[in-house]
């Protein structure tokens, strides 16, 4: 605690690169996922799972140095970091995403047909909104480990909460490493719950009591 | 794009595959480290899951387990772990730190598998005149086992993920050749030294999911699961 209050500044200034190369990834990741989980045709589905399965297993130290020598990037840097942190985003949030959009009941997509509403309206008025919860979920796990994923990109020179472990451990000061831990844990719990506010604001017609006659 | 040459030539120099910073060595090395931390873990998690599904009590402590840990970064446990436990011991404290980032997955599969057999099978089971004893052995274990090997798998990918940060805490693994590689510019080096790593993480992942196809006992028809 005295570290952590005699360095503050200091600590806020690496929560802020952390928060700056994780948040980009989990919100295009996001997107990209839910656009994915759309267009992919059913057939499909179950070798998209085994490919992405397969990634999403792949290290994250291994994935940020492979991919300077696949696409050409700086070795070291935040660009690999926030590329591959995309990547582990949607790899996790694709099967939620398609399960989220396959939980919609046919008949209430029938019914939104049958009032003139065109495909694009349905999606954004009927699919998306019905679609929110199973969203949110996926999302809350995807951002909570891509929070704590982004420390390891402390190893390939970006300077995040993560450079409190290597920092704390070479210079043998323990409560460096505990200050780090304690504050991706807070950030990651935060957006957590913020997540699940969001998800509640946003479909409060789940919470609302009716009286059926 | 992947300059096949440079990998190539790291590959075929048997310079690279002996000797202590060697490829078998460090191979051997990352799953040593991988499986002991594994073995550790589940003597405990494992029963513990089982016993939680079978009692039906503490199951809020396995769901807290799962969403705290997600929110704890491994690399700051490991190096935290090893810095208190002192650096003589560094070997144990590197096995318990990833046998305790391995526990929540462990736990998380012994229970779901437990929790969500019918609850018919197991009222059959106890009509029959099984005691507590014969209905984890006979029933719950088997029909538990895909999932209690499903745990094993996210297990293993996490260990061996975080096993690659090893050598940051002076240990070996795959991981030293991008560690090394990094501080000495030797790209080749690195690029190499991850694909082993993706190579034995993914192959490990699909070796444990035939497992678990083949090992876990399904029931016979599926289609009465559905009125329970």
């Amino acid at each position: 605690m005295e570290w952590f209050i005699a360095n503050w500044t200091f600590v806020a200034g690496l929560a802020a690169t952390h928060l700056s190369v994780s948040v980009v990834p989990i919100v295009v990741g996001a997107v990209l996922a839910v656009v994915f989980a759309r267009v992919t045709p059913t057939r499909w589905v179950n070798p998209a799972r085994g490919v992405l399965g397969a990634i999403y297993a792949i290290p994250s130290l291994a994935l940020f140095v492979t991919l300077p020598a696949l696409i050409g990037t700086d070795f070291t840097g935040p660009t690999n970091v926030v590329i591959a942190l995309t990547i582990y985003v949607i790899a996790s949030m694709y099967f939620s995403a398609h399960d989220a959009f396959h939980q919609v009941p046919r008949p209430t997509v029938t019914n939104a047909e049958s009032t003139g509403m065109s495909s694009r309206q349905i999606f954004f008025h009927v699919e998306l909104p019905m679609a929110v919860p199973g969203l949110i979920a996926g999302l809350r796990v995807a951002a909570a480990s891509t929070i704590s994923i982004a420390s390891i990109g402390a190893v390939v020179g970006v300077r995040n909460l993560g450079y409190l472990f290597i920092d704390g451990f070479q210079r043998k000061i323990p409560e460096e490493i505990i200050t780090g831990v304690l504050a991706i844990f807070v950030i990651a719990i935060t957006l957590d719950a913020g997540l699940w506010l969001v998800g509640r604001l946003m479909t409060r017609w789940r919470f609302v009591k009716v009286d059926h006659a | 794009m992947l300059d096949f040459t440079a990998l190539g030539a790291w590959f075929s120099d048997p310079e690279n595959w002996a000797g202590r910073y060697g490829l078998w060595n460090l191979v051997a090395e990352h799953l040593t480290l991988t499986f002991m931390a594994i073995i550790v873990a589940a003597i405990v998690a494992v029963p513990l899951g089982v016993a939680i599904g079978h009692f039906g009590r503490g199951e809020l402590f396995v769901m807290g387990l799962g969403s705290v840990s997600r929110a704890i970064p491994t690399m700051g446990l490991l190096f935290a772990l090893v810095l208190v436990m002192g650096i003589e011991f560094r070997e144990l404290s590197v096995v318990i730190a990833l046998a305790a980032i391995t526990f929540p997955p462990l736990i998380a599969g012994a229970y779901s598998g437990v929790t969500t057999i019918p609850p018919w099978i197991r009222d059959s089971a106890t009509a029959q005149g099984m005691t507590a004893w014969q209905l984890v052995r006979h029933v719950e274990l088997p029909l538990a086992s895909a999932s209690i090997i499903g745990g094993f798998r996210i297990a293993y990918i996490q260990v061996v993920s975080t096993v690659v940060l090893a050598p940051l805490v002076g240990l070996g693994g795959v991981g030293f050749g991008i560690i090394k590689g990094l501080a000495l510019r030797d790209f080749p080096q690195v690029t190499a030294s991850s694909i082993v790593i993706i190579v034995i993480t993914v192959t490990g992942d699909r070796l444990i999911g035939l497992i678990q196809r083949f090992a876990g006992v399904r029931l016979g028809q599926p289609t009465l699961l559905e009125t329970s």
